[in-house]
This record gives structure tokens, C-alpha cells and sequence, in this order.
């Protein structure tokens, strides 16, 4: 058991990441990274302002409006890329934030036991329990508008299951007969973290945070949605807070571009991070990957 | 399995419970249709809870107000034109406004059959002067009011033009039931909906949101011509119009062509009596004291476009005389302020805001960035978007800072921004409401955002003619300084009228063709007259 868990990860990852994703999880890379090179080419891509009228309100879709306009005549397909931006800053950040500081905290508190992993896992224990999306709602409304409460109430909530997860595969690893060979050579923690921990770790991290990345996206478009959001920034899911908005939008055409273009990119990039969760998840987890 | 069958089981309880109550509220609808020979009228209206319809209790808005006024009348009521005497036969205002003589019809009784006299009007007005209404109107500014024969004498504190429009709404509520009643908004039995008005509350349902009201077949006044009133509770109020299920719907500019093609459906132009304004706050912002920067502002404002993007044309551009063009008192000779951003970047220069360097924003002669704050909330977003938009391209740049609509009212009262956006109704009542959009500051301070005046605006000659017209009684003379106020309104600009929304309303003339609008009011199902025969006191006049 010990044997194959210990070899199995190793020879998987001496292959190129892209040779090790099924089809599905290839197809979604390829998505991602189009989203996110729309999202830094955005002024390249776009012809028209983000931000200001350039053409009829409700125009639809049309050689000089790809995607439409909105109802104030502001070409929706430049909302869309600039919109790319605030989401996947959004998902990567707070991944990047929940998922660093949940690594380092389940490391901690699995390496060092005792009453600091007692009370971090009490910590844990009370925010599992506590319902995200409405004391998020609650949170966002309290400190304002603005994508920075967004990531930094979204980090907050989400850093407990990487913490969790790591935490156990420390406790695991602590008691390896290898990791104890070294400490009776005299390795310190820093040692033993950089050189045995963190290479076992970052598969499962990364997993997390990529999970994180999608949840975040979701709930920063939900939270918009809502109209809880930075009311002035051009987030997908504050395109469809005002497509819904709009009158009787549905006895209209206006939501076939309107609606449809922001839902589509939005859907594409959480499905997108779901099934390259899934593909690196058997990757990092040996028992899935079997199975 | 167990969770599953527990699911299944929940389900089909929900199921049993949902289909258990919708044919319970059909037939006793069917029912009401069929009862007798000529099959009597019912008409459904969109309902909602608007607070239980007692002067007292129901809710501030006006869907709350105006079921109330289906059951309680006052002395005067309001037709397409104006005024027009209602429970009072006549009146008279005497001592320059001070003193108001009404003379009572005889002949009223109250929906539990007592008569109405004297005695009871009297007690309502001292009533309503002791505890604010819901919409109060004369809270605290009766000196006296006395009952002699058949006529009601009422002395004010100090005389008030709109006295009268005040004194005419308010409802008239019988001494025998709220005599006993030291907490008005808290008597919510069924005594405390009987009125002397020509419907009859016969149900109601706050959970629900569910009204019904049932003519008065012994009303004093005009025949009701609606036998039965229901507010219904729906969701989509087009598929329930499409369905038959209401009468009567508001329509958005783009669902007319849905509508407009069958001849069954009649479609009107609301009176444009709600709007937004632009406040300019002229004691925090140095920079708007300057009249020219005011202007610049105006020009620089497509008002045209903004009803054209937010409202889908429904609505009419802001008059700069404050007044909507519909309103009866409002005079088109003002100084006109068409989207000119050339005409406002010329202004600003000559106020000495200039843009150096090919910079595209203008700097004070301080040096700084002519930057203001724009307080909207979030259903105003978008205007204010447009706004920093149009504004930017004559150099001024804008911040929005969008909060909840509750914040926003409160600062504006507190007078906590340099622009705000704020949007409200009444903007068809009594040309008095111009003192608060005028000098607010410097008169009392009102609880209702749209009383919150621009701050800072010191005009004495205006401030004279605010003064002169509070307390003209008479019509003409009344209405020639509210003319002239408009005209010094568009030349100073205190605060700029963005767009007065015009809705359309949509109902079906085969069943009832009734409907009609009060002069200062923008819904057709709010005026009393909608409902009754024009006979007697509510004929039509030409």
C-alpha cells in the first residue's frame, strides 16, 4: 500500500500535463485559457468602449455589434471580454488567497497538532456549519460594493475545505517512516516542508483552488446578480442583473443577445474549471484514479 | 431510500396543499358573476399588500392610499380638472386665507346606516390635526374647527394656498366609532374601514395581498358602476392580462406592438407626474454656486436620450420650470436648455474652468480636477452611468457612489452629497411643493425625500415670490407667481428635472371604459370617479 502510493503519483507526473487530461479536460483548458487571453487582449478585441454608448440601444447582433448592445447602446460583446476580467480575477484571486492561506493553515495545524490544530479545527468546524452564500450577502451588503469585499468575503469562507484536506495529508505524511528517517538525521521543518510536504501538497492545493476559482466566479456573478456587486463595473453577472431588470424582457427579443451572451460565458468558464477539477483530481488523488 | 421517500412524500404534500387552494378562490369568483339576472361587474386589479385601508393604517404609497379613499370620502374630490365639491355642497375662504367655511350635504349616512352630520366632519379635521394620518395633510395647523348648523368653520394657524386642496382630501371618518380610538394605526378591526364612500370592504388579506370591495348600493353620490373590485394577487401581470385573470396593466413601450394590433385593447399615456431630479449641492460644492456651472450642466445633459435609453421613450424630458408640462399650473415660456455640449464647455470656460494642454478634464483655478461626487441608488445606476458619460465629455468628471435607496433619501435630507439623483411621484399636485425643490434648506425640514430641496440656493427675489405665492388665496393671482417662479427656476437653475416617466396603461373598453385621471395624478386606477356614474357632483364638465 505504502509502496504504490508512494511511486504511483511519481510516475503520472513524469508525463507533460497535457498528455495526462482526458478529452473533456483538454477542451476545457483550451476554453480557459481562449477566456483568458480575450480577457488580456480585451482592447485589442474590441472595437467599441466597454463603458460608453457606441451604437443604437438593443441593437442586435450584427457585424459592428457581434454580441449586441445593451440597453444604453454599449456593445455587449466589449462588456463580455472586459467582464472576463473581473471574473477571472475574481476566480484566481480568491483561489490564490483560500487556497494559499488554507494550505498553510492545514499544514500548520496538522504538523504542529496540539491546541493550535485544535482550534483551527473549531474554527473549521464553525464555518462549515455557517450558510456562505447568505452571510456573504449579508457581508457584501454590509461593506459596500466592490470587488475586493467580493474576493476577500469569498477567501474568507472558502479556505476551510483546502485547509481541511491538507491537513489530513500531513497528518498522514508525519507519520511516514521516511519523514521520520529524516527528522532522526536532524531535517528541520523547513526542510522536511520543501522537500517532502510541499511536493505531496501541491497536487491536492492546486485541485482545491481550481475548485475555489469556479465556486468564486459563481458566487461574485451570483452576488451581482443580486445587485450586490460593484454596481459600476461591467461583471457578466451584472450584465444579467440589468438584462433582468429591464422590463418584461422576456415578451421582448432583447434577452437572445442580452441575456444569452453573458449566461453562455459564464457557463462555459465554470463548466470549464469543473472538468479540469475533476481530470487533476484524479491526477492528485491515487484512490480516484483507479477507480 | 429514506430520504428519498421522505422527499417524495414532502412533494406530494406540497402538491396536495397547492392544487387544495386554487379552486377554492375560482368559484367564489365564478360565483359573484353569476349570480343574478344581469350579470354584475366585476373588475380584477393587481393586488399586493398596501396595508389595511383605514385612514391610519394603510401604506404611504399610493396603491394603499387610494383603496382607502374607495371607502372614506372628504369634502372635496378631484376631477380631470380640478376640484370639485363633494361631501361639501359648497365653500367659502374668508379673512385672506385664514378662515374656511364648508357647507355639508345633507342626506349622507355612514355604511353601518347612521347619518353623517356636521359634528363628524368637524371631529375628523380635529381628529387628523391630533394624529398625523397616513397622508396627512393638516397635522398640526388647525387653531379651530366648529360645527354650526349645517355649515363646518375651520380657522388655521397662519393662512397656507393649498389649504384648501389640504383640507378637501382629508377623509371624513365617523365620531361614533374613532371618538373611542386613542391609537389609530393600530385599530385594524372591521369598524375602522367604515366610511361614507360608494365601496364597501368585504375582504382582506394581508398574506395574500388580497382586496375585495363591493358597491355601496345606499352611496349618497353617484351610482358605483363597478359591482365588485378585486385585487388579485399575480406574477406576471401580462400573462394574467393575456389570460383574462386582470383588467387592467401597466405596458412598457416595447410590449405595445404586442398589444396595440387587437382593437379589444386600449392603450393611454399616463399623465407624467413622477420624475427624477439631479440635486445640485451648492453648500458642499463651491464650484455649483456659480450660475454658469449650473447651466454648463444643463446643456451638457441629454435629457431627450435619457428618456429614450432608461425608459424606452416612455416619459418626457425635465422642464427646467420644475413643473411637468402636464401639470395645470406649469407655463412654457422659460428660458430652454436643449443638449448643447459646446454651449456648456463655453460656459465653463467662461466660469474659468479650463482644460490646459489637451487634457480632456478641466481644472479649478487651483489647479485641481473638477471632480464631483454623483449619489444615486442602484435602480438609478444607469442614469447616473449616462450622466458621467455626457458630463466627461465637457471635461467634468463624475464618481458615482451608488447606495441603497433608503441611504440615498437620508442623505439627501441630511444633505450628505454634492449631486444626487433622487426619484419620486407628487410632481402633479399642488404647485406648492416648489418651495422645497427651490430653497428646501431654508424652510422646515420634511421626512419625505421628495420635499428635500436643493441646499444652498439664496435668491432673495425668488425667495420673495416662494413667500408671496404660500399664501395667495386667490387662483389667478396664485397661478401668475407660479408662473413667474418657473421662469426664474429655468434662469437660476437650482436643480436640474432629469425626465418625467409616462407610462401606459392598457385595458380592455368592452368590459368597463370608465377609467379617467385626476388632474395632478398618474394612475387611472387611483381617482374615485374611475369607479362611479358622472352624475351629480361628479358630471363631467366641459
Amino acid at each position: 500500500m505504502n509502496g504504490l502510493e508512494m511511486t504511483y503519483p511519481a510516475t503520472r507526473r513524469s508525463l507533460p500535463l497535457w498528455h495526462m487530461l482526458s478529452g473533456s479536460g483538454k477542451l476545457a483548458l483550451l476554453i480557459l485559457l481562449l477566456m483568458a487571453g480575450v480577457a488580456l487582449a480585451a482592447p485589442l478585441l474590441c472595437r467599441h468602449s466597454h463603458r460608453i454608448a457606441s451604437g443604437p440601444a438593443l441593437a442586435a447582433p450584427s457585424l459592428v455589434h457581434p454580441m449586441g448592445t445593451d440597453e444604453l447602446g454599449v456593445d455587449l460583446w466589449a462588456q463580455i471580454a472586459y467582464g472576463a476580467r473581473i471574473s477571472l480575477l475574481v476566480g484566481a484571486a480568491t483561489a490564490l488567497l483560500a487556497g494559499v492561506g488554507g494550505a498553510a493553515v492545514g499544514i500548520v495545524s496538522g504538523y504542529q497538532g496540539g491546541l493550535a490544530d485544535r482550534l483551527t479545527m473549531r474554527l473549521i468546524d464553525i464555518l462549515l456549519v455557517l450558510p456562505d452564500l447568505p452571510v456573504m450577502i449579508v457581508l457584501a451588503a454590509f461593506f459596500g460594493p466592490s470587488v475586493t469585499t467580493i474576493i476577500v468575503v469569498l477567501a474568507a469562507f472558502s479556505w476551510t475545505a483546502t485547509a481541511r484536506i491538507i491537513r489530513s495529508r500531513v497528518l498522514i505524511l508525519k507519520e511516514r517512516r521516511y519523514i521520520k528517517a529524516a527528522e532522526l538525521y536532524g531535517a528541520g521543518t523547513l526542510y522536511l516542508l520543501r522537500r517532502h510536504f510541499l511536493p505531496e501538497i501541491f497536487p491536492l492545493a492546486a485541485v482545491g483552488m481550481i475548485r475555489l476559482a469556479g465556486r468564486a466566479i459563481v458566487a461574485e456573478a451570483g452576488l451581482s446578480f443580486l445587485g450586490l456587486g460593484d454596481p459600476t463595473s461591467r461583471s457578466w453577472g451584472l450584465i444579467m442583473h440589468h438584462a433582468l431588470s429591464f422590463k418584461g424582457i422576456y415578451y421582448t427579443d432583447f434577452w437572445k443577445w442580452w441575456l444569452v451572451f453573458p449566461w453562455l460565458a459564464l457557463t462555459l468558464v465554470v463548466t470549464s474549471l469543473a472538468l479540469l477539477g475533476r481530470d487533476l483530481e484524479k491526477l492528485a488523488d491515487p484512490r480516484i484514479g483507479r477507480s | 431510500m429514506t430520504t428519498k421517500r421522505l422527499l417524495l412524500f414532502s412533494l406530494l404534500l406540497f402538491l396536495v396543499a397547492a392544487c387544495d387552494r386554487e379552486p377554492s378562490e375560482r368559484p367564489k369568483a365564478q360565483d359573484s358573476t353569476q349570480k343574478c339576472g344581469a350579470a354584475p361587474l366585476v373588475i380584477r386589479l393587481e393586488g399586493g399588500d398596501w396595508g389595511y385601508p383605514s385612514p391610519f393604517a394603510h401604506y404611504p404609497r399610493g396603491p394603499g392610499g387610494f383603496k382607502m379613499a374607495l371607502i372614506f370620502d372628504s369634502l372635496l374630490e378631484r376631477d380631470e380638472k380640478g376640484l370639485i365639491p363633494w361631501l361639501a355642497e359648497d365653500y367659502t375662504i374668508q379673512e385672506n386665507g385664514l378662515v374656511y367655511r364648508f357647507k355639508i350635504r345633507k342626506n349622507v349616512r355612514w355604511q353601518d346606516g347612521k347619518p353623517l352630520t356636521p359634528e363628524d366632519v368637524a371631529f375628523s379635521f380635529k381628529y387628523a390635526d391630533r394624529h398625523a394620518a397616513t397622508w396627512s395633510y393638516i397635522h398640526e395647523s388647525v387653531q379651530e374647527v366648529s360645527a354650526d348648523g349645517d355649515t363646518v368653520m375651520v380657522r388655521l394657524k397662519e393662512p397656507l394656498a393649498l389649504m384648501l386642496d389640504s383640507l378637501g382630501r382629508t377623509r371624513i371618518i365617523p365620531k361614533h366609532i374613532w371618538e373611542k380610538v386613542e391609537r389609530p394605526k393600530e385599530f385594524t378591526t372591521p369598524e375602522a374601514t367604515i366610511g361614507c364612500g360608494p365601496y364597501l370592504l368585504t375582504e382582506y388579506s394581508k398574506e395574500h395581498g388580497t382586496y375585495r370591495f363591493q358597491a355601496n348600493k345606499d352611496y349618497w353620490g353617484p351610482k358605483p358602476r363597478i359591482d365588485s373590485i378585486e385585487f388579485v394577487p399575480v406574477s406576471e401581470p401580462i400573462l394574467a392580462y393575456e389570460n383574462g385573470e386582470l383588467d387592467m396593466i401597466a405596458v412598457t413601450p416595447d410590449l405595445l406592438p404586442r398589444f396595440t394590433a387587437d382593437p379589444a385593447n386600449k392603450i393611454v399615456r399616463n399623465p407624467a407626474f413622477w420624475g427624477y431630479r439631479l440635486l445640485l449641492n451648492q453648500k458642499d460644492l463651491e464650484l455649483l454656486r456659480d450660475v454658469r456651472v449650473r447651466r454648463a450642466l444643463v446643456y451638457a445633459i441629454n435629457r431627450s436620450e435619457l428618456v429614450e435609453k432608461i425608459e424606452r421613450g416612455a416619459g418626457v424630458p425635465g422642464s427646467l420650470g420644475i413643473l411637468p408640462p402636464d401639470h395645470i399650473m406649469a407655463v412654457g415660456d422659460i428660458r430652454q436648455y436643449p443638449f448643447d455640449p459646446a454651449a456648456a464647455r463655453t460656459l465653463l470656460e467662461e466660469a474659468g474652468l479650463h482644460a490646459t494642454g489637451g487634457e480632456a478634464l478641466r481644472l479649478l483655478p487651483s489647479g485641481e480636477k473638477v471632480s464631483m461626487e454623483l449619489l444615486c441608488s442602484g435602480q438609478e445606476v444607469r442614469m447616473a452611468e449616462l450622466l458621467r458619460q455626457w458630463l466627461a465629455e465637457v471635461g467634468i468628471e463624475i464618481t458615482i457612489r451608488s447606495v441603497d435607496g433608503k441611504t440615498r433619501d437620508d442623505r439627501v435630507r441630511r444633505q450628505a452629497y454634492q449631486l444626487a439623483i433622487i426619484g419620486h411621484g407628487g410632481w402633479g399636485g399642488d404647485a406648492g411643493y416648489l418651495v422645497s425643490h427651490l430653497v428646501g434648506d431654508v424652510f422646515t425640514q420634511d421626512a419625505s425625500p421628495s420635499a428635500s430641496g436643493t441646499a444652498g440656493l439664496v435668491n432673495p427675489e425668488l425667495l420673495g415670490l416662494l413667500v408671496q405665492q404660500n399664501v395667495e388665496v386667490d387662483p389667478e393671482k396664485r397661478r401668475q407667481l407660479i408662473g413667474e417662479i418657473q421662469r426664474k427656476a429655468a434662469e437660476l437653475v437650482p436643480e436640474i428635472p432629469l425626465y418625467y416617466t409616462a407610462g401606459r396603461t392598457m385595458y380592455r373598453p368592452a368590459k368597463y371604459d370608465g377609467w379617467i385621471n385626476m388632474f395632478d395624478h398618474h394612475s387611472l386606477q387611483h381617482s374615485k370617479l374611475s369607479y362611479l356614474e358622472r352624475t351629480g357632483p361628479a358630471a363631467i364638465r366641459r
